[in-house]
């Protein structure tokens, strides 16, 4: 019970935090590796909510439901991930047009995103560091520049994440 | 009569954000899809921009907010729920099949390969998303800069993540005009 109170507030949290789905991932990140789930599990988690069509905060959230609680855990992570975003539009709505002309909920988003970036930056380069490790190999290099190279060119992310999982298997 | 035709209006919302759901993969990329669906059948074209703004704007999931706001001007409250549900439905039932299985290979020397090839473009993606996030402040102002510094400042000392990005937005409502 204990653990699934947390797991709700958990996302209650990110999703106050946070605008979108690649957005959480720094925060997530931060909040569950070492203490709720592995390295390992929570790069696959990303990986499989990316590749996967449909809402990927959602997806990353029950992943790490799942893997926290099992079935229970992750339908608790959905409803905390669902009711900021419910009760924030539903407040909107109602008060839609006083709220466009005072805009500081728009001003504070913004002062999010440059710190959202950061943490996602810092994150990322923990991830690549501990795929293998903290040793940079030579396979680990070429996937990075070949995913870089593909994003820079306009490839959809799911795509270049499942081809990047495919080298893994083939390389390893 | 009329019941009848309401019915169908929820019927259809629910319809098509299944529809997206399972076509598109995340919310960024279902903005398109959407306005192609929806602009001129169910919503006007102010109101679809009204909804992308205001779901940009506000904190939590972009897909669920934009769902639940066209859902509302379309059907109101029945037409949210119904919204909501259609864009649930599709990530759950795929979710958890998938997590089932996986956990099932999970000493699999494969699996642990594909994850290990997965972690540097993970890493890419995620810089990469960081960057236009970044860039999405439509001039670089010195306010952002001031505060991407001093998130990177709470960062490096240890300072809790969630408290780092309170106070981000705090600075945001103080500073940015």
């Amino acid at each position: 019970m204990q653990q699934l109170l947390e797991l709700f507030w958990l996302f209650i949290k990110v999703n106050l935090l946070t605008t979108s789905g690649p957005a959480s991932v720094g925060l997530l990140y931060k909040e569950t590796v070492g203490t709720l789930m592995t390295y390992a599990q929570f790069v696959q988690a990303v990986s499989f909510s990316s590749i996967l069509p449909g809402s990927d905060a959602l997806q990353l959230a029950m992943f790490i439901g799942y893997t926290v609680r099992g079935i229970s855990g992750a339908l608790v992570a959905l409803l905390g991930s669902i009711l900021p975003p419910t009760v924030l539009i539903f407040g909107v709505v109602s008060i839609l047009h006083r709220l466009r002309r005072e805009a500081w909920v728009g001003r504070f988003v913004s002062g999010l995103m440059p710190a959202v970036s950061i943490l996602m930056v810092l994150v990322a380069w923990k991830i690549f560091q501990n795929g293998n490790g903290g040793l940079v190999s030579l396979e680990t290099f070429l996937i990075a520049a070949g995913s870089l190279v593909a994003l820079l060119l306009d490839a959809p992310a799911p795509l270049v994440l499942l081809v990047a999982g495919l080298v893994g298997v083939f390389l390893g | 009569m009329k019941k009848n035709t309401k019915m169908h209006l929820w019927l259809k919302l629910f319809w098509m954000f299944l529809k997206i759901n399972l076509l598109s993969t995340s919310g960024p990329s279902s903005i398109g899809l959407l306005f192609k669906e929806s602009v001129g059948t169910i919503m006007t074209e102010t109101q679809f921009v009204e909804a992308v703004g205001f779901s940009n704007l506000l904190p939590g999931s972009e897909a669920l907010k934009l769902a639940m706001f066209v859902g509302f001007s379309a059907g109101g409250l029945p037409g949210t729920v119904a919204a909501l549900l259609g864009s649930i439905l599709p990530p759950t039932v795929m979710m958890l099949s998938v997590v089932s299985i996986l956990h099932r290979f999970e000493s699999e020397i494969w699996l642990q390969n594909f994850v290990s090839g997965l972690s540097p473009a993970v890493a890419v993606v995620m810089a990469f998303v960081a960057w236009k996030l970044f860039r999405s402040e439509k001039n670089l102002s010195w306010q952002v800069i001031l505060i991407a510094i001093a998130s990177l400042l709470g960062f490096l000392f240890s300072v809790p993540s969630p408290i780092v990005l309170v106070g981000a937005g705090l600075l945001g409502v103080i500073l940015i005009r």
